[in-house]
């Protein structure tokens, strides 16, 4: 360990001391296409393994700086690459690229910005292009990820429009965060998660609601390319944040000498697709109260510059009115950049700000708490109809006020929906503002500094005015008024030297060191008149408005959190065949105690290309091998290590202690360990490939919070370093061209992957006092029957219920007026019905070009996993609306006693029915299989001298229709992008279908 | 010196790019939350611990914790309450389909709020503030024994010590406990009893040490009678000690151990706001056949039945006619409320009047000190019309013809109940020890509510007063329905945390784990 310290300095030092010679000198050319000689623009030209490089401008032109013996790389999207090695006497190097779909040859971006060639990466990495992105516009860009990379499931929320997004990289592993880092040209992003539902019942303070995420924020037409690094050997040099997977999103920029103006416009209508089967009454009152939505975005970007200087900008509108009645999104964003070189081109410059502004009305949430569609559900068809009550108020005489109007008292889950949507509403804002510089100085032609910073701003403010008259579990007799806000900055910059060496014609050596400081300070403010608190004046929604006591929430939170970090990173080159990468990262962190608060943590990866290792039959193309070891250290959330109790408004402090370590012990980072192996093979002139991978990660010394007997701590948790969780898995992806012909071309990829995760053990048995639990809760059962547990055995996403108890036969047994329940194996008071998680998941692209016209489609498949569908079970126990109680069946039962006798539908679903009633008998199977995008698109045939460059039109359509679904809900929709409330929908905004229409125009 | 290599390795880097590489851990914590150096001022970090044990007895706040800590639980099995609305379609504790994850919450609120602080104000103040401590284990007192007449064993001398983890006590061993903590608080206490040191903390006496003397020997009181039957010399001795102590029972009712909160009972949400709980069947059939007055101030009229104050039975399951959970409490839910006299900021947890009882119970039990029977039976009563501004005892204290009347459920025919009691308010000098018995308790019952947690433990001790059962018992054979619940079950996250404790505990029990089985206390038999 202190000896890698050393090396890892012995390296850092040798490069600010060497100076090994070499000749640098200009190189200039055009790239043209070989296909119809026209000069390409925009070629990516890059020297391999740096982070040089430059782009051909509007007439393919480009000069760059290299030395003898340097590879230079010509890539261009949806074209084959090509390289040309430097020699003594080149000083013009024009390339040709043809169309083809190698992608084995792109350049790929890699962890910190370096560019590398896809054959010599040693782990697995998918990257997808805008275009791609963009076939079907979502308003969340990394919802289009779903089905298109092996191995990350990507589960939207239920908020509706620009709601967040959950992407699970190779499985869970963490009890914290198992979202991956996002990573924007090179620099990490932060993504804070306001809120996340996490309660079945739904959050009293405010609903179940969803805060947003950093990538709702991101204008999907500024992105040029999107790369996933799937395991922790790619993501090591980010460190502890790239646990996870890495999302590495490289934004566009303005190109010398071009000028251009992209134009792009959506418009999409949404219906509700997917939800249970209520009878025909209650389904009209459902239909009455849900509309359809509609989403337009639009957004332009204009690009051009100079030979020294390029601009890049871009402008977007998003709006968004949902299905439900009165939810509303707006959202703007714009992009500067600026690129510019200096001092003869030693010196490149980047300067952007991105800026983004959302604000909702309404957002869909989950749960009973303020969730319209409890109302909606529920309503008893024999009280009329729904919308008799869409007139949601009356005089009330007696205090002379506008009170909510409803067939019966409201009660803790149930009010006039249109009362809700009015009279409880919510709004939104959440802005986001990241400007970044970056200095890129070529000292000589072999060391090359880089220096970044960026400022990364992202607020959230929430607020909720409820009225008078609102049920009494949510706001007392006047009303109140719920906001909050959060401010979340983070501060990161960086250093980087790259050095390149060529030891002789078969060995190259590149080094990358450096250092990097974060620093992250969240301010948040919490102000709620309360359920007790309560306004002084009735709907007057303002602070000085609120009642002077203890049970109004007034609370300020600050934090503020450090990191600092030393890596490097080598790669060995022998003659283009075989590969040697190496990373070492030492990390401190603010996080931990003084004493553990520095951690170091290596990697390595080898690969070797076997069709240039070994004599192949020649209808191989390609094929090479990988494998590659990594650890990865992680500190910890803010305030873990010794936090103080906090003080109530009006009511002195806490009663209880916060999270702490448990008594006796000393908190230390956590560890990933993680093993890949993978190969990939190229058949018939690139026309048939596969990428074949396996991985194992274990995640050890994870900061859980254990449950502790309330009678050794307090809390009835303490934090404590324990735990391995296993994640194993094989991801494959496999694409061909079937047809390509001068007319007509179809290609077609499938993605597999497959997750099994395995809880080895999740507490620590030598710690005085403890005593070892066999479980670690993820969603409390609370006073609803669905919980989530980690057991020792179990795996990630367990579903647990209340499951009746059946007789040797499986015949429920009812007794007494009730159902039994089966009371053995239990967790918590409930036993294990299913997981969330699929076995695998498969998605199938096809694309076809046939003259102008592309059709494209995906079928997004998961197979195995379950789910529980507690909106049924709610509907069932509080009104008779779904269609199998209007059934006229009978149930058979039997007695504790043997006696069998029979239930009617509604009885039986009547009383295992409800939040907290047997949710065993809630549980669907979460396989379906759906045409997850369908795109039908026209490219238009421009005369030369047309305004236009490009028109292009599509008709567009999401999640059109389910091949395969056994769930009342879409499976793919879940309440929370954290690990709570995983494998259940709670009356969630249902799922929708979308049909559209895109244009795009280019002049 | 791994600390000192890190250090000049971070320095050597980040010299670079400004930024500092010792004391990285003040960058971690809330500013916003209070540091243990300011609380020590004004002794704080011990003070302010006492206001979550005060507040948690019978938890403020939030109402919900409550509702399921005791509402849902003892407030109804001792006859006071009954909600209208058959939860989880009448599966659920009140027909004795016991609800799990409601009863962590009896569990687990003493444990959060009561036995942390009071172990932490016990560390604090043990040898530096005797008199604080004194305080503070009447409180704990107050608290724990309220949790051990719930489930029996309960972790008591044992709470927090890693050495001993979730080691329980025997609840015979956890009563011995209280006793020991009641002697070392009347000790603290009396060595310096004019001392004004509480004063600012204090959300019942107003710092008067003279009160806390005189609610430890009550509570020292209520314990031994509690344990009459169980082990009658230990009961005696203590029972005993507690008539003797110099300071003196609580007298008048300025005496009772009342907590001043801050916020509104919980009561008046649950009641109010959620109309989650109304008057019990029981309630009504002892109070209106007896034309008690206190009706008034503990009861609302029913809106649906102007005119009477009226109850619901207890342990209703989802009946005919009503489709689901909400329509058959619309049908109740205008039954009689509490009255807003019960509900005031003030959470009762004992009154003068109960400990007039326990003296009327030691004179039947022959203890020295105690006085006669009547005379503190009938003083009980007095103090209670008085506590309640209710006119009239004398009147009812002679009344020796009005008996339990029998209940009519409006809604529902079927849950009609006859009397189950012939016992008149008046005292017999020459009627059995058992009929005597009954009397002071079911006088002891009435004026001792809304505070079901106390009732229930001496309905279960002495079978008074005669409460009717519940209407559907869904135990599946553990608990009879004629002699009702014994106990709840040791709780989930105990069963899940502390699997050894709980099996240990389980040996400490007369039977199984369920709430079938009597406590050590609960004999069956009154003399």
């Amino acid at each position: 360990m202190k000896k890698i310290k050393i090396l890892l300095f012995t390296i850092f030092s040798l490069m600010l001391s060497t100076n090994i010679i070499a000749q640098e000198k200009s190189i200039s050319g055009t790239v043209t296409s070989k296909f119809d000689g026209e000069p390409l623009p925009g070629v990516s030209v890059v020297i391999e393994n740096t982070t040089r490089g430059t782009e051909t401008d509007f007439d393919g032109k480009y000069s760059i700086k290299a030395s003898v013996g340097d590879v230079l790389t010509f890539s261009f999207v949806g074209m084959k690459s090509t390289s040309v090695t430097i020699t003594a006497n080149s000083s013009t190097v024009n390339a040709q690229l043809e169309e083809g779909d190698n992608i084995l040859d792109e350049v790929v971006v890699t962890a910190l910005g370096i560019k590398k060639t896809r054959k010599s990466i040693t782990y697995a990495a998918q990257d997808i292009k805008a275009a791609e992105l963009n076939k079907v516009k979502q308003t969340n860009p990394i919802n289009s990820l779903s089905g298109k990379i092996a191995g990350a499931s990507i589960t939207r929320s239920a908020s509706g429009a620009g709601g967040s997004v959950k992407v699970l990289i190779r499985g869970n592993s963490s009890i914290g965060n198992n979202q991956p880092l996002y990573v924007v040209d090179g620099i990490p992003l932060s993504n804070p998660s306001a809120s996340q539902p996490g309660d079945t019942f739904g959050d009293i303070n405010g609903g179940n609601r969803d805060g947003g995420d950093a990538l709702s924020l991101i204008n999907p037409d500024d992105i040029e390319s999107l790369t996933v690094l799937k395991g922790a050997s790619a993501s090591a040099l980010y460190g502890s944040a790239g646990l996870n997977g890495v999302i590495l999103i490289t934004t566009k920029k303005g190109k010398s000498g071009s000028f251009k103006v992209d134009f792009s416009s959506s418009v999409t209508a949404e219906t509700a697709a997917y939800m249970m089967d209520f009878n025909d009454a209650a389904q009209k009152n459902v239909d009455t109260f849900l509309e359809s939505g509609s989403t337009y975005i639009n957004s332009f970007s204009i690009s051009g510059g100079t030979e020294n200087a390029q601009t890049y900008f871009s402008y977007s509108n998003t709006t968004a009115n949902g299905i439900l009645p009165s939810n509303s999104m707006k959202q703007h964003t714009f992009n500067v950049k600026e690129t510019a070189q200096l001092l003869n081109d030693k010196l490149k410059l980047t300067a952007s700000v991105m800026g983004s502004s959302q604000s909702f009305t309404n957002r869909a949430i989950s749960g009973l708490y303020f969730n319209p569609l409890v109302g909606v559900y529920g309503f008893d068809t024999s009280a009329g109809s729904l919308s008799d009550y869409a007139n949601y108020e009356e005089l009330d005489v007696s205090r002379n006020i506008m009170s909510q109007r409803w067939f019966r008292g409201t009660s803790d889950i149930e009010q006039n929906p249109y009362w809700i949507t009015h009279r409880n509403q919510s709004t939104d804002a959440n802005k986001k503002l990241v400007s970044s510089l970056n200095l890129n100085y070529t000292v000589n032609d072999w060391l090359s500094i880089q220096a970044r910073g960026t400022y990364d701003k992202t607020t959230t403010e929430f607020e909720r005015k409820i009225y008078a008259t609102t049920e009494a579990t949510l706001a007392p007799a006047n009303g109140r008024y719920i906001v909050n806000q959060n401010d979340f900055t983070q501060m990161y910059g960086d250093v980087i030297a790259t050095v390149n060496t060529k030891f002789n014609d078969d060995l190259t050596v590149s080094v990358i060191a450096g250092a990097s400081t974060t620093r992250n300070t969240t301010e948040s403010l919490v102000a709620d008149s309360g359920t007790n608190g309560g306004l002084q004046f009735a709907n007057v929604f303002a602070y000085q408005n609120f009642n002077a006591n203890a049970s109004v929430n007034f609370r300020q939170n600050s934090y503020e959190t450090r990191g600092n970090s030393i890596f490097a990173s080598a790669t060995f080159g022998y003659k283009d065949k075989l590969y040697v990468d190496v990373t070492a990262r030492n990390d401190w962190t603010s996080t931990l105690p003084d004493d553990n608060n520095s951690f170091f943590y290596p990697s390595i990866g080898v690969t070797g290309i076997l069709s240039e290792l070994f004599e192949m039959n020649e209808k191989i193309s390609f094929a090479k091998a990988r494998i590659s070891y990594a650890e990865v250290g992680n500190g910890f959330a803010a305030d873990q290590i010794n936090p103080n109790r906090s003080i109530n408004f009006g009511g002195g402090i806490n009663n209880t202690d916060p999270l702490r370590p448990f008594p006796g012990t000393t908190p230390k980072p956590e560890r990933q360990k993680s093993f890949e192996i993978g190969t990939e093979w190229k058949f018939f002139n690139n026309r048939l490939g596969f990428d074949l991978g396996y991985y194992n990660t274990s995640t050890i010394n994870q900061y859980f919070r254990v449950p502790v007997s309330t009678t050794i701590v307090a809390s009835g948790v303490a934090g404590l370093n324990a735990g391995d969780i296993v994640n194993k898995g094989v991801e494959l992806t496999v694409f061909a061209v079937p047809v390509q012909q001068d007319n007509f071309k179809w290609t077609t990829s499938v993605n597999y992957a497959t997750n099994k995760n395995e809880i080895l053990s999740i507490s620590n048995d030598n710690v005085q006092g403890l005593i070892p639990t066999d479980f670690f809760t993820i969603s409390g059962k609370g006073v609803n029957t669905f919980g989530s547990y980690l057991v020792k055995g179990g795996s990630f996403g367990d579903i647990y219920a209340h499951v009746i108890k059946r007789d040797s036969n499986g015949t429920p047994i009812y007794d007494s007026g009730a159902f039994v329940i089966d009371d053995a194996n239990q967790v918590d008071g409930l036993t294990k019905v299913g997981n969330a998680n699929p076995d695998f998941m498969l998605g199938w692209n096809n694309s076809f070009e046939f003259k102008n016209f592309t059709i494209d489609f995906l079928i997004d498949g998961k197979f195995g996993g379950e789910t529980m569908s507690m909106t049924q079970a709610i509907v069932e126990g509080f009104s008779n609306n779904s269609a199998r109680e209007d059934a006229n069946e009978n149930v058979d039962v039997v007695n504790l006693a043997g006696a069998a006798s029979t239930l009617t539908a509604q009885e039986y679903y009547g009383k295992a029915g409800g939040r907290n009633g047997f949710t065993g008998e809630y549980m669907y199977s979460a396989t379906n299989v759906r045409l997850a995008e369908l795109a039908v698109g026209y490219n238009f045939n421009l005369s030369a001298d047309s305004f236009f460059k490009r028109v292009k039109a599509s008709l567009v359509g999401s999640n059109l229709f389910f091949f395969y679904k056994d769930a009342p809900h879409d499976p793919n929709v879940s309440l929370s992008t954290g690990n709570a409330l995983q494998g259940v929908d709670v009356l969630g905004l249902p799922s929708t279908r979308s049909i559209g229409l895109n244009l795009n125009l280019t002049f | 010196m791994k600390k000192i290599n890190n250090l000049i390795a971070c320095l050597a880097v980040f010299g670079l790019i400004g930024t500092s590489c010792s004391d990285l851990e003040e960058f971690n914590g809330n500013e916003r939350d209070i540091t243990q150096e300011q609380l020590e001022v004004d002794f704080q970090h011990v003070g302010s611990k006492y206001k979550p044990i005060f507040e948690s007895i019978y938890q403020y706040t939030p109402a919900w914790s409550y509702q399921l800590q005791q509402n849902l639980n003892a407030d109804a099995y001792s006859g006071y309450m009954t909600p209208p609305r058959p939860f989880i379609a009448g599966a659920n504790n009140t027909t004795y389909n016991l609800v799990s994850g409601w009863n962590n919450f009896i569990w687990s609120v003493p444990y959060s709020n009561v036995m942390n602080n009071a172990t932490a104000i016990s560390e604090l103040t043990d040898t530096e503030f005797p008199t604080l401590n004194g305080v503070n284990l009447i409180l704990k007192v107050a608290a724990m024994h309220r949790v051990s007449d719930v489930f029996g064993p309960i972790v008591y001398t044992n709470f927090g010590d890693l050495t001993n983890a979730g080691v329980y006590d025997s609840q015979e061993n956890a009563y011995n406990a209280f006793f020991a903590d009641l002697d070392t608080a009347v000790t603290n206490l009396m060595a310096d009893i004019d001392s004004p040191k509480f004063a600012a903390f204090d959300l019942s006496y107003g710092g008067d040490y003279h009160n806390w003397v005189k609610l430890a020997n009550s509570l020292r009181l209520r314990l031994a009678i509690r344990i009459s039957a169980v082990d009658p010399a230990l009961a005696k001795a203590e029972g005993e000690k507690a008539l003797s102590q110099s300071e003196g029972l609580m007298a008048g009712n300025a005496d009772g151990f009342f907590v001043n909160g801050s916020l509104d009972h919980p009561l008046t949400v649950i009641d109010n706001s959620w109309g989650d709980i109304r008057m019990n069947a029981s309630m009504e059939s002892i109070l209106s056949g007896y034309s008690d007055g206190r009706i008034m101030s503990y009861f609302d009229e029913s809106v649906d039945h102007p005119g009477q104050r009226k109850g619901i039975r207890n342990g209703l399951p989802l009946q005919a006619p009503f489709a689901d959970e909400l329509a058959q409490k619309a049908a109740y839910i205008g039954f009689s409320a509490l009255n807003d006299g019960v509900k005031t900021p003030k959470v009762q947890l004992m009154t003068t009047s109960e400990v007039y009882f326990l003296k009327a119970e030691a004179a039947l039990r022959g203890w020295s000190g105690a006085g006669t029977a009547q005379a503190n039976y009938e003083m009980g009563i007095t103090t209670s019309f008085e506590q309640h501004g209710v006119a009239g005892a004398a009147a009812y204290i002679a009344d020796n013809t009005s008996v339990p009347a029998n209940y009519v459920d409006p809604v529902n025919a079927d849950n009609n109940a006859t009397a189950l009691s012939t016992i008149t308010v008046a005292w017999n000098a020459g009627a059995t020890n058992e009929e005597k018995l009954e009397r002071i308790i079911t006088q002891k019952w009435i004026a001792m509510f809304p505070e079901g947690q106390e009732a229930w433990s001496e309905f279960r001790r002495t079978g008074y007063p005669k409460i009717f059962p519940v209407v559907s018992n869904q135990s599946g054979g553990i608990v009879d329905t004629a002699i009702q619940i014994r106990r709840i079950p040791f709780v989930d996250s105990e069963k899940s945390t502390n699997a050894s404790g709980v099996s240990t505990a389980t040996g400490f029990l007369n039977g199984p784990d369920n709430a079938g089985t009597r406590l050590w206390w609960d004999t069956g038999s009154n003399f």
